[in-house]
């Protein structure tokens, strides 16, 4: 056993909103539709969301005690793709990738979710598990 | 208790975390993890103990030794975690992007 690689999670869903319009409310306006109640550190208190978009740009959340890091961009290709570093907590981290596509109603928007491998060290997500999920703690645990 | 809920709480400690790291570059005794840790070998124990509950990390004999190692699908809770995370973020996406007609 040196590799073990687990399957990338890979959605798509069709939104009557084209490209262009999908890809700004996705990240400009990600305060305005994102779960922040269970898919957060701050629960109800996140007042915002930010995605920066450039490479580089952060992706954080912004509660009364500041902001707290989500990820970052490593590829920004509007209105077609953007790719991040999905990061919260310590450097390193999994990777999200959203693509958007013409398609009837409007686009089709794919998203995958990569990096889930365990016991290879050579892979990038070495050095990741304060990484993963730390703030999602809670939240996995309260629901159980 | 989900799964994924004990395997997230397994991994909510930093020493955990670290011990975790660790197998994942080479199966390791008690005592070698002891060594690379500022934490005592009954605690690296105790958090293996943990960590194995979760289904996270084995215990194989070597020889005379007894080894921890990673369990090849330690992951898939986690990634299964996340499954369900997208499914519901997405959801709400495609409402906030719905047209309204008529």
């Amino acid at each position: 056993m040196s590799t073990v690689t687990t399957e990338a999670v890979r959605k798509t869903i069709l939104v009557d909103f084209a490209p262009a319009e999908a890809f700004e409310l996705f990240t400009a306006k990600i305060t305005s539709w994102w779960p922040v109640r269970t898919h957060s550190y701050g629960g109800d208190g996140v007042m915002e969301v930010v995605l920066e978009p450039q490479v580089g740009g952060r992706l954080y959340e912004v509660t009364d005690g500041g902001e707290q890091d989500w990820g970052s961009v490593l590829a920004w290709d509007p209105p077609h793709r953007f790719l991040l570093d999905w990061q919260i907590g310590e450097a390193g981290g999994t990777e999200v990738e959203v693509r958007f596509s013409p398609e009837r109603p409007g686009s089709r928007v794919e998203l995958e979710h990569r990096g889930f491998s365990a016991a290879d060290p050579r892979e990038r997500y070495e050095g990741g598990w304060d990484v993963v999920l730390a703030p999602f703690v809670e939240s996995a645990s309260k629901n159980a | 208790m989900n799964t994924n809920g004990v395997v997230l709480d397994a991994l909510g400690d930093s020493t955990r975390r670290s011990i975790f790291e660790s197998l994942k570059a080479a199966p390791r005794s008690v005592g070698e993890l002891a060594e690379g840790l500022p934490v005592s070998r009954p605690a690296v124990s105790q958090h293996l103990r943990v960590l194995k509950e979760a289904g996270l990390v084995s215990v194989v004999k070597d020889g005379t030794r007894r080894v921890y190692r990673i369990e090849p699908d330690a992951l898939l809770p986690l990634r299964d975690y996340f499954d369900e995370f997208w499914t519901e973020a997405l959801e709400r996406f495609r409402e906030a992007a719905r047209k309204e007609t008529g």
